[in-house]
């Protein structure tokens, strides 16, 4: 005798069945696609200056100088737990701003002195990270910036680590050399 | 009765769904056949990502010898153009490199380029263009940018190879030059006056400042092209204040340039023969280049009359090549002075004479000499456009 098991009971229930998992998997296919633009290679772009920035800051100009970013890095005054304005003749902090500003903003056939029509309209704010011994904690401090951060940029992190002579705080009494780690988040308007 | 209309067969369910799941999977297969055309922006700017990074990163291959050391007729021979000193110092530029590769004469734009830096098989056009940070001059092959374009910039340095001034317009007060002329060791007048500089090969390739790095090494072998005056590093040797120095004779002449060449010993205090290399005399051409009282011609043959200065243009690759590319050679590159009256005949002078110098007997080019600027870099930006 003929039953229903094993039966569906429309083709119009399948069918609707099959449309619904067909337009499921069709919208979560396509929010993939949908990225924004292309805005990976501007970030890949903008990256890549940074880092040859930084790269290039950290290298000595001959065998026997420091780096630029070191000699930045070693004039902060850490120890005080922040950056105070500049006593000597050498300001890391404007230091830091106008070599940074022109490493990015360097392109060829220009004159070479940062010209602010030419220049790529960027803005970065670094920071430079250390381990704090005592307590056990990292901690950072703002080394220079052109622009604060207001939440609605879309910033590129580049980072540079850098030998220092310098003590830090929490650890003022250590003389060997330290690492520390340069941390510029940039970005274009 | 059972009515059995609207039912489907367990056959047909089982049919149907295969066919709709086979259906799903080419679906989504067709939008990856369209990747390759899906954005033509993202493509060039990897494009251009790319060139970027082999250039700026890379050496080039060949590496030893150099693919810029490779003479015109070979340069099927190169297979990948970089512009880096080595591997270890990526953004560090060799200026060998970028001249070459700004070469017009040598390379067509854009065949030559496209199969060594651009790559692939689309036919892309493109502008690569290179510029010092002191110098308002752009290098550049390529076409004329278009609106939109894949884009790479990278900020490098270029490395500037190391130069020896002597000035001895104070010589006459004492001073750190006094030991290259006759005052220091010799009151009396002589009649060999010459003034020889001395390179250690050894010393030079194993104690480079900063751990030795190729960066800011004198660096006389590599890249080197064995057998011919291709490759390596150069050297400028300026004498200039000539006039200061004590002299009885009228007439001062540079009479030849010699190079002595040995693996074991010191070359000037043991005599060696000249080496069988590039020497300028009366007869033979040289590959220096020799500039005298700051003419801008330069001199072709010697002897040639001085008044004031001296510059000695060791062009890259002679080093190498009269080291006959071995590391442990000892050189010796000497130019001999004659002091003579009006009339021509010789007399005897407490011009220059570097031959009593301690410990080599000449002016020892190394890391540690005072009057010698050691190799440095130099900011520069290097920029790639593909479309």
């Amino acid at each position: 005798m003929v039953t229903d098991d094993g039966q569906l009971y429309t083709i119009e229930g399948v069918a609707a069945g099959m449309i619904m998992l067909f337009t499921a998997y069709l919208v979560l296919g396509a929010t993939s696609v949908y990225t924004p633009g292309d805005s990976h290679i501007s970030d890949m772009q903008l990256e890549q200056t940074g880092t040859d920035a930084l790269r290039m800051m950290n290298t000595p100009v001959n065998g026997t100088s420091e780096s630029q970013l070191t000699e930045i890095v070693d004039t902060l005054p850490l120890v005080n737990g922040a950056i105070a304005p500049a006593t000597n003749a050498f300001d890391p902090t404007n230091n830091f701003n106008i070599l940074f500003l022109n490493y990015v903003n360097n392109k060829t056939g220009s004159d070479y002195v940062l010209n602010i029509s030419e220049a790529d309209n960027l803005h970065y704010t670094a920071e430079v990270t250390y381990y704090d011994r005592k307590n056990t904690t990292t901690e950072g401090l703002l080394i220079s910036s052109n622009r604060n951060l207001t939440g609605s940029e879309h910033p590129v992190r580049v980072t540079q680590w850098v030998i220092t002579n310098q003590p830090v705080p929490g650890d003022t009494t250590m003389t060997q050399p330290r690492a520390v780690l340069v941390e510029v988040l940039l970005w274009r308007d | 009765m059972t009515d059995e209309a609207g039912n489907l067969s367990i056959d047909f369910l089982a049919g149907f769904t295969i066919f709709m799941v086979t259906l799903i999977y080419v679906a989504t297969l067709i939008p990856g056949l369209f990747i390759g055309l899906q954005s033509r922006s993202i493509d060039y700017d990897a494009v251009a990502y790319r060139t970027g990074v082999v250039l700026v990163e890379d050496p080039g291959m060949p590496y030893n010898p150099s693919w810029e050391t490779l003479p015109n007729y070979s340069k099927g021979d190169i297979l990948r153009f970089g512009l880096s000193l080595s591997k270890d110092t990526p953004n560090i530029l060799s200026p060998e490199k970028i001249s070459r590769f700004f070469c017009s004469t040598d390379f067509v734009y854009p065949d030559d380029y496209r199969s060594r830096a651009v790559f692939g098989d689309y036919p892309y056009q493109f502008n690569i263009s290179f510029q010092r940070a002191d110098e308002n001059v752009t290098q550049s092959v390529g076409d004329v940018l278009p609106e939109d374009y894949g884009y790479s910039r990278r900020v490098v340095r270029v490395k500037e190879h190391s130069n020896a001034t002597l000035d001895f317009s104070n010589i006459n007060s004492g001073g750190p030059l006094a030991e290259y002329t006759q005052d220091k060791y010799q009151t009396n007048n002589a009649t060999g006056q010459v003034f020889s500089v001395y390179f250690n090969y050894t010393y030079l390739l194993e104690n480079g400042p900063a751990g030795n790095s190729p960066a800011y090494q004198i660096n006389p072998l590599a890249p080197s092209g064995a057998g011919e005056i291709i490759g390596g590093e150069g050297a400028l040797i300026n004498l200039t204040g000539l006039n200061k120095l004590p002299q009885n004779a009228s007439i001062v002449n540079l009479s030849s340039i010699a190079i002595y060449r040995s693996v074991s010993l010191a070359p000037l205090s043991t005599g060696q023969s000249a080496f069988n290399g590039p020497v300028m005399n009366t007869t033979d051409t040289s590959p220096f280049e020799l500039y005298i009282d700051d003419n801008a011609t330069p001199v072709k043959s010697l002897p040639y009359g001085v008044n004031n200065s001296v510059s000695l243009y060791i062009p890259p690759g002679v080093l190498s090549f009269v080291g006959q590319g071995d590391s442990s050679t000892l050189l010796n590159i000497t130019m001999q002075f004659s002091t003579t009256d009006a009339n021509g005949n010789p007399q005897p002078d407490r011009y220059l004479n570097s031959s009593l110098v301690l410990p080599d007997g000449a002016f020892d080019y190394n890391y540690a000499n005072p009057n010698i600027t050691q190799p440095s870099l130099h900011d520069g930006v290097v920029e790639v456009a593909v479309w």
